[in-house]
C-alpha cells in the first residue's frame, strides 16, 4: 500500500466509471458527507461476498445518516451492475478494468498473479477525502465490523456537523 | 436555489415560464406543456417544487414518467411508501434524470423520470404517464451515489445531494 494512504493523509480524488458505465470522481460521490470506500478482489471471492452481504445490510442505517459508501474492483461496469443487484446494493459500484490506478495506491493484490486484482484495503473519510481509519482486509479479519464503521461515522459527523450537540438556549 | 416550481399546464400559460416543453402521450395526443419557474417567482397555476438540476433549457427532447398525486391526496414525503420507492430508484439501472415532487416541505406531489431505465417505482405509489417533451426542458444529472435516501434539508426535493451544494452548472455536466 502506497505510504501516504494513512490516517490523515488526503486520499486521491480517483476518476472511473460507476456500474451504469458514467464517469464518476470520488470527491463528486462523496459530497459533503462521510464516506467509506472498499477496494475489493471481485464478485467471485467468497471473502467478498460474505463481506458485501453484511455491507449491504448495514445500509439500512448508512441510508438515513448522511454517510456514503464507494466500492471499487477491476470488473468492468455490467459486472460490477449484476453484483451490485445481486447484493441489493444502493451505493455507487466503480470500476477500473484498466488497473489504472492499481500501481498508484499501492492495492496490487499479490497472490494473484492472473488477474491483479484490487488488494481489498478499506478507508474511511472526512468529506475532504482525509483518511481517517485504514482496515487491510487481506485477510479477513482485518476488515472493518460495522461497529468499528458505526464508530467511525459517529466521530467524523461529529467533527463535520455543527450542529452536533444541542446548542444552549 | 435548489428547486424551482414545476407545473403542467395549457399552452399559454407558460408565457412566463423559466423553461418550458410540448408534452405528447405515446398514442401521440397532446398532453399539455411541462413548465418551471425560478423559486422566488411562484406561478399563478397550482405547482409543486422540483430540483433545479434536472432543469436544463438546452437539455435534449426527451421521454418522461410522470407520477403525479391526484387531487385532494396527501402523501407524507416519509411515507414508507415513499422511502421504499427511493430505494428501488438507487438500486436500479440510473435514468438520465430524475426529481421527486414536493407539496410545501413534507408532501409528495410525485415524480419525473427523464428518460427512464426501466421501470419507474413511483409508478406503484400514483398513476404514472408516460410522455414525450421537446427539447428544452431537461438535462442530465449524474447518478445519485447512494445510499442515502434522507433529503439535505427539509423542502428540498430528494435527492438534491447535500445541504449546502450549488445548483450545478448544466453545462459543466455535458
Amino acid at each position: 500500500m502506497h505510504p501516504n494512504l494513512r490516517p490523515g493523509e488526503r486520499f486521491p480524488d480517483i476518476e472511473l466509471p460507476d456500474h451504469a458505465g458514467n464517469p464518476r470522481r470520488l470527491s463528486e460521490l462523496v459530497g459533503s458527507d462521510p464516506t467509506f470506500i472498499n477496494f475489493f478482489r471481485g464478485f467471485w471471492c467468497p471473502k467478498e461476498q460474505a463481506f458485501f452481504r453484511v455491507l449491504t445490510a448495514f445500509q439500512a442505517e448508512v441510508e438515513v445518516a448522511y454517510a456514503r459508501i464507494v466500492s471499487v474492483s477491476v470488473d468492468a461496469p455490467d459486472v460490477n451492475a449484476a453484483f451490485r443487484a445481486g447484493l441489493g446494493a444502493r451505493w455507487t459500484f466503480l470500476s477500473d478494468p484498466e488497473r489504472r490506478y492499481l500501481d498508484e495506491l499501492g492495492l496490487r493484490e499479490t497472490t494473484d498473479t492472473l488477474n491483479h486484482p484490487y488488494w481489498p484495503a478499506s478507508f474511511t473519510l472526512y468529506p475532504d477525502l482525509t483518511i481517517r481509519s485504514v482496515f487491510t482486509g487481506y485477510w479477513f479479519w482485518g476488515r472493518p465490523t460495522m461497529e468499528e464503521l458505526r464508530q467511525d461515522f459517529r466521530a467524523i459527523t461529529r467533527e463535520i456537523r455543527a450542529d452536533w450537540e444541542v446548542s444552549a438556549t | 436555489m435548489n428547486w424551482m416550481w414545476f407545473a403542467v399546464v395549457q399552452d399559454g400559460a407558460a408565457r412566463d415560464a423559466y423553461a418550458a416543453a410540448p408534452a405528447w402521450c405515446l398514442d401521440g395526443r397532446r398532453a399539455g406543456v411541462l413548465a418551471v419557474w425560478p423559486a422566488e417567482h411562484r406561478p399563478k397555476v397550482p405547482a409543486v417544487k422540483v430540483d433545479a438540476r434536472i432543469v436544463d433549457r438546452d437539455g435534449d427532447r426527451a421521454e418522461l414518467s410522470l407520477v403525479l398525486a391526484p387531487p385532494r391526496v396527501r402523501l407524507l414525503f416519509d411515507d414508507t411508501a415513499v422511502q421504499q420507492a427511493r430505494r428501488d430508484v438507487l438500486a436500479g439501472r440510473p435514468p438520465r434524470a430524475l426529481s421527486t415532487l414536493l407539496r410545501g416541505d413534507s408532501i409528495f406531489a410525485g415524480a419525473v423520470t427523464v428518460d427512464p431505465a426501466g421501470d419507474d417505482p413511483f409508478a406503484r405509489i400514483f398513476p404514472a404517464r408516460r410522455l414525450t417533451i421537446g427539447p428544452g426542458l431537461f438535462g442530465r444529472v449524474p447518478a445519485h451515489p447512494g445510499p442515502d435516501i434522507e433529503r439535505h434539508g427539509s423542502g428540498a426535493p430528494w435527492p438534491f445531494p447535500t445541504f449546502d451544494a450549488p445548483v450545478t452548472d448544466q453545462a459543466a455536466l455535458r
